[in-house]
């Protein structure tokens, strides 16, 4: 995704209420994580779980927020989603990298790249791939969700080696 | 002491403040001693209680957010202690209740027997306070109520004989009923 639209899909957020953005850097969104450091609003965790817990604790204040990470960093997370996010129903924003989405990423990307898809269904957490076209129809559907009190997910591609 | 002495004692000094409770004995032990809404007993997630308590005490800074931890749990989120440092909320008192073991899966031994959580904690600039008796527990929690977060209690307990019995609550009440604490 291109370098205005991560930085617009930051603002819309924003816009729309997103208070906290919590996570683990991912290159593939570095200019959206950019964009929240000239704003002032993101917090770097040292674990994704970290993240999900502090966003939690936030979203328990009645306070949105969106949790982001690489996808070495979803399937960290899984037991955390498993066992905070789902079974107390918080709802909660995931913004997810997908490294290993083209054939010829780096090797230690591979495996979890080819079971992303299939992690995220048997979870049962709704997603769609945000891109440069739909990155506004994503947001407000993940916005949507959030409103409804159900957690969702935003997927990044990585599109460039 | 035992963990359920310690968490009656140190519970029934937490008037209308928040605590949330790490999975395993201590959640058990918090409901049956002293269950109220202001409680948020999170039952799995392990190692995550003070990240839950660092997200709580940012939005709220007119409250006190306590988190009730254990050895084994802290030890599993470390970096935790690192990125609460680095905010420094001053409503965070972050006590852990500490028996070198890991009690509610059949007391297998944790590191802190032999490494000591207290200096860890300090060299990342949290103010640390160690307690082994009830009385050492008074002298610090009156010596905390003039004082700024985040701050750490290192509770050292002995192993327990009797269980307190499960959270009977379902997870989304306990969720709906600390929510609408949080409001009042």
């Amino acid at each position: 995704m291109n370098e205005i639209h991560q930085r617009r899909i930051f603002d819309y957020l924003v816009k729309n209420k997103i208070e906290n953005f919590i996570g683990v850097p991912d290159s593939t969104m570095k200019y959206f994580i950019d964009q929240g450091f000239k704003r002032k609003k993101v917090l770097i965790t040292t674990r994704e779980e970290e993240a999900i817990g502090i966003a939690s604790g936030f979203a328990l204040s009645k306070s949105n927020s969106l949790v982001f990470m690489q996808n070495a960093g979803f399937a960290n997370s899984i037991s955390t989603i498993t066992s905070l996010v789902q079974l107390y129903e918080i709802p909660l924003i995931f913004l997810i990298g997908w490294r290993g989405y083209l054939k010829k990423d780096a090797p230690e990307h591979m495996k979890i790249g080819k079971i992303q898809p299939n992690l995220l269904k048997i979870l049962d957490l709704p997603r769609k791939i945000i891109t440069d076209k739909n990155w506004k129809a994503s947001c407000n559907w993940a916005l949507k969700k959030l409103a409804n009190h159900e957690s969702c997910t935003l997927i990044i591609r990585r599109v460039f080696l | 002491m035992i963990r359920k002495e310690a968490i009656r004692l140190i519970s029934k000094k937490i008037v209308g403040d928040v605590i949330v409770s790490a999975n395993g004995y201590i959640s058990r032990d918090l409901f049956e001693v002293n269950d109220k809404p202001t409680n948020f007993y999170m039952i799995g997630s392990m190692g995550l209680a003070s990240s839950i308590g660092l997200g709580l005490a940012l939005q709220n800074p007119k409250k006190m957010i306590h988190v009730f931890d254990g050895d084994g749990n802290i030890l599993m989120n470390l970096g935790s202690l690192t990125t609460i440092s680095k905010l420094k909320p001053k409503n965070f008192i972050h006590i852990i209740f500490d028996n070198s073991s890991h009690e509610s899966t059949g007391g297998q031994p944790t590191s802190t027997n032999k490494i000591s959580i207290d200096a860890i904690a300090k060299a990342v600039n949290f103010k640390v306070f160690k307690c082994h008796s009830k009385n050492s527990l008074d002298k610090i929690f009156k010596k905390i109520k003039k004082m700024y977060g985040p701050i750490i209690i290192l509770v050292k307990i002995s192993k327990s004989e009797k269980i307190s019995r499960r959270v009977s609550l379902p997870p989304k009440k306990i969720k709906a009923r600390f929510m609408k604490s949080l409001q009042s």
